[in-house]
C-alpha cells in the first residue's frame, strides 16, 4: 500500500549491524508453517496424530532461528518427515488447495552420499525466497522431505497439474510446472541425467503402484 | 497459552528484537555492512513495492550464522512437543 510510512533508511539495524540489538527484519512474501510427520509408534494409528504443526513464521531472521534450532533432518527416525508449507495449506492432498495440484519430487537412493541438510536447506530457502516460480505462476503450495528406508525424498508441491486454468491454457499451465520443475531441480543440485518426476496427486493416490509421471525434467 | 510458566524466563536481546523489529519495507534500499553481498536486485527488479521479497540463496545463506536464537521462549518444549520425543532415533533438543 502507498499509505505506508516511508522507511527511514539511516537508523534501520538488521542482524548483520547488530545481531543482539537490531531494529528491522526481512519479510518474506509468505507466511509459512512448518510440519513435521512423527514416525509411528506402537500407539499412534492415525496420520491426523502423526502429522503436527511445528511453527509458523515471516520473516527471514525467524526462519534461521528455527532451522539452528531444530533436529537436522540426518537425525531424524525413519518414515519422518518435514513440510514448510504456506501458512493455511495443510501438506495433504486432501486439502482443498491441493486436491487438484501434484508434486515435482526427487528420491536420493545413496543416503550416505547425499548431503540431505544442505539439500532440505536449499529447498527451503528457495521457497521462502520465492525463486522457484514467477511471479503470477501461483503455484509453489510447500516443499517436504521424507526419510525412508534407503531413501530421502524432496518433493515440491503445486497448486494445478498443469491443465487449463483461469487465463491459462494448457500448454501454459504445464509450461509453468516444467519452468517450475527445471528450477527445483536446480536447487536440488541434480545433473541432467537425473530425472525429477511429477504426478497429479489423485493420480499417484488411485494407482497405488506405479503411475506414470505426468511429466519430467 | 497453556502452558506458560509462572515466571516466565528472561527473553534474550535477540529474541526481543526479533519481536519488536519492524519489517523492512524495501531491501534494496538497505545499508548492507560491507561484508554483506545485498539481495540480487534482479530479483525485484519489476515486483510492486509491496512485493520486494523475493531473495536469493547467497543472501538468505549469510544470515545462517549471525541469527541462531530461538524463535521463542517456549521453543525447547514446542520441539520436544512435535518433532524431538518423534522416536528413540529423533534426537530431542538439548534442553538446559
Amino acid at each position: 500500500p502507498n499509505d505506508q510510512k516511508k522507511e527511514s533508511i539511516g537508523d534501520a539495524i538488521t542482524v548483520f549491524h547488530d545481531p543482539e540489538n537490531f531494529n528491522v527484519k526481512h519479510p518474506l512474501m509468505h507466511h509459512w508453517t512448518l510440519w513435521f510427520t512423527k514416525p509411528p509408534s506402537g500407539k499412534d494409528i492415525n496420520w491426523n496424530d502423526l502429522l503436527k504443526e511445528v511453527v509458523t513464521f515471516s520473516s527471514v531472521e525467524e526462519f534461521w532461528g528455527i532451522y539452528n534450532n531444530i533436529t537436522p533432518t540426518s537425525e531424524l527416525g525413519l518414515k519422518a518427515d518435514y513440510h514448510l508449507f504456506k501458512k493455511g495449506v495443510r501438506p495433504e492432498w486432501e486439502d482443498q488447495q491441493n486436491k487438484h495440484g501434484g508434486k515435482w519430487s526427487y528420491s536420493f537412493r545413496d543416503k550416505r552420499a547425499v548431503s540431505i541438510d544442505d539439500l532440505w536447506l536449499h529447498a527451503q530457502l528457495a521457497a521462502i525466497g520465492e525463486t522457484l516460480e514467477n511471479d503470477d505462476d501461483n503455484e509453489v503450495m510447500g516443499v517436504v522431505v521424507n526419510v525412508r528406508k534407503g531413501l530421502y525424498r524432496i518433493g515440491l508441491w503445486t497448486r494445478t497439474v498443469g491443465r487449463s486454468i483461469e487465463g491459462r491454457s494448457a500448454a501454459k499451465g504445464k509450461e509453468v510446472l516444467e519452468n517450475i520443475g527445471r528450477r527445483f531441480k536446480e536447487v536440488l543440485r541434480l545433473k541432467d541425467p537425473e530425472v525429477v518426476e511429477f504426478s497429479g496427486h489423485t493420480d499417484s493416490a488411485r494407482s497405488s503402484a506405479k503411475a506414470k509421471p505426468k511429466y519430467t525434467v | 497459552e497453556t502452558n506458560k510458566p509462572v515466571e516466565p524466563p528472561q527473553q534474550t536481546a535477540a529474541m526481543k528484537s526479533l519481536h519488536s523489529a519492524r519489517f523492512i519495507q524495501d531491501p534494496s534500499k538497505i545499508c548492507y555492512p560491507l561484508s554483506i553481498v545485498s539481495p540480487s536486485p534482479a530479483l525485484n527488479a519489476n515486483a510492486p513495492s509491496d512485493r520486494k521479497f523475493k531473495y536469493n540463496k547467497e543472501f538468505l545463506l549469510q544470515f545462517q550464522a549471525v541469527f541462531k536464537e530461538k524463535p521463542s521462549l517456549d521453543w525447547d518444549a514446542r520441539v520436544r512437543e512435535t518433532v524431538g520425543d518423534a522416536g528413540e532415533s529423533a534426537r530431542p533438543q538439548s534442553a538446559r
